[in-house]
């Protein structure tokens, strides 16, 4: 629907063999001294394997931001380390775009549309020249043309999402950290959007580490979803979706497998 | 034509109540009208004053004082504002010494202010800048600690400098609450201005008041006194307009 121009932006071809990004035996904590040393992270070992589409699920406040902010390099782990395409990640960079789930307090309020996903552009020292033509293609792509002379304040949840994940595109990454993009918008919404990022990520083979807290979003998106134990948050589980793509709201949702991998999830998230 | 609000004829009614009560006071000689002129005399007088033009050189006198004044204690405000509101260091090497400094009145600096720089303008706009710095000072420390953080963890991402992030993201996201402070400020200055005329003997209308009084000239007092009424609300709206303008994605909506 939407999201039908052809491939002018994103990530190039990731070479194959190098594994897109792992955290090994991270763990995370606040607080100095040991009586209120509060643990949020306990011994993660992840792989995210480069075009693939990671969900993580869990309990709310069981660290699952916590764990995008440190794969995105904005939060260090206090032991264990993160790696990105075999380098140790030691701060934030543009090859990995984080997608907050609030768009309202992620976009810039007193610029249009067009002037959010240029800040991206604005960013790597580029001339306006030679941002627009980018811009304009990216307008298109998330289906927000007409929108681009408007401020995010006057535009829908769905609309200023759009905006966000155009901003993050235009940064050209290397793989898309979502923290429950979804989560604030209205059901239909979301499925449109849903199949929008399947469409995204399937044309560019942009790996996608997306959080959620809504065990069928994750099944219907992912490759893969970890789950999560909380406090202090653990990989309880990792499950394998083996249903086909692409997928289909209805179809997917109908399939057998789908409804056992919800049983599944449901009933560790419910021992958790 | 625009519909009128019934509630504006109604406040304008009041205000024409006011006037007229007190033209009828005054008629009746209530109090000597040496003290308490009509507003008729009083209006004639301004009228009269604005036709010979000898009420423009104290008008603009007054006017640039306030202008100079508030554009100083604007930018030593904004400057201030944003190294205190953007770094821990400034902070804390600032803040206790301003929080020391503010509560002192400023009317209470003019006398340090006369022994160092005379009575001069320089010492009148140095007064006002003391006085009017501090709304501004204060919102725009508010403004500049209260950047979303996710527009922070954005600015890192895309990898601004901090240079970057303060002209891009933090001083727009602040501007809303420096243009809060830059209204009070104004109206400070214009106090200001009018006190160290009076104090000082500078050319203005402050002073011309201070003057028709002591000459019992009280026609000519309330004629200064609408004037400065003019001048403050005039000022006001002109930034009220401003604000409109630059904060226009404020009062869009979907």
């Amino acid at each position: 629907m939407q999201v039908k121009a052809k491939q002018t932006v994103g990530g190039g071809k990731a070479a194959a063999t190098t594994p897109g990004m792992s955290m090994y035996q991270v763990s995370l904590s606040y607080g100095a001294s040991s009586p209120e040393r509060r643990l949020i992270l306990e011994n993660i070992t992840l792989d995210v394997r480069e075009g693939e589409f990671l969900c993580i699920v869990g309990p709310s406040g069981s660290g699952k931001t916590t764990l995008l902010r440190m794969l995105s390099g904005l939060v260090k782990p206090t032991t264990g380390e993160v790696r990105f395409r075999g380098q140790v990640v030691s701060g934030p960079s543009r090859e990995r775009a984080i997608i907050f789930q609030d768009y309202s307090k992620a976009l810039l309020p007193w610029r249009t549309v067009a002037g959010n996903i240029a800040l991206s552009l604005e960013a790597e020292g580029m001339r306006p020249a030679d941002q627009q033509p980018i811009v304009a293609a990216l307008l298109s792509k998330m289906g927000i043309v007409r929108a681009a002379n408007q401020f995010p304040g006057q535009l829908s949840g769905g609309m200023q999402q759009r905006v966000q994940i155009a901003r993050c595109l235009a940064q050209r990454p290397k793989i898309l950290l979502m923290d429950e993009p979804f989560g604030a918008l209205d059901a239909m919404t979301r499925q449109a959007l849903q199949d929008e990022i399947l469409i995204l990520s399937g044309e560019q083979r942009m790996t996608v580490v997306f959080i959620t807290h809504d065990l069928e979003e994750a099944i219907y998106l992912g490759d893969r979803v970890v789950v999560l134990g909380d406090t202090p948050a653990r990989i309880i589980e990792t499950i394998d979706v083996d249903l086909p793509r692409p997928r289909d709201q209805l179809t997917t949702r109908e399939d057998p497998r789908f409804l056992a991998h919800r049983h599944r999830l449901f009933g560790l998230l419910r021992r958790h | 034509m625009r519909k009128i609000d019934p509630l504006t004829i109604a406040a304008f009614g009041f205000a024409l109540a006011l006037i007229l009560a007190w033209q009828l006071l005054a008629e009746l000689n209530f109090i000597s009208p040496i003290f308490f002129p009509s507003p008729s005399r009083a209006l004639s007088v301004l009228a009269a004053r604005v036709l010979d033009g000898s009420i423009w050189t104290p008008f603009f006198a007054t006017a640039l004082r306030m202008l100079f004044g508030w554009a100083l204690a604007s930018l030593a405000g904004i400057a201030i504002g944003a190294a205190i509101g953007s770094s821990r260091l400034a902070r804390d090497l600032l803040e206790p010494t301003l929080d020391f400094i503010r509560p002192l009145p400023a009317s209470a600096m003019i006398p340090i202010a006369v022994l160092f720089l005379g009575l001069s303008n320089a010492m009148s706009l140095s007064v006002i800048a003391f006085g009017a710095i501090w709304p501004v000072l204060l919102a725009t420390v508010h403004g500049f600690s209260s950047v979303q953080p996710e527009l922070r963890q954005v600015s890192d991402v895309l990898g601004f400098s901090r240079f970057e992030f303060l002209k891009k993201i933090a001083l727009p996201s602040a501007f809303p609450d420096i243009i809060a402070g830059l209204r009070v400020s104004l109206a400070i200055s214009l106090i200001l201005a009018v006190v160290t005329e009076m104090q000082a003997s500078l050319p203005g209308l402050g002073w011309d008041i201070f003057f028709a009084q002591r000459m019992y000239r009280s026609a000519d007092l309330y004629a200064g006194l609408v004037l400065l009424g003019v001048m403050g609300l005039t000022a006001n709206h002109a930034l009220m307009l401003f604000e409109r303008r630059v904060l226009r994605w404020r009062n869009l909506h979907a």
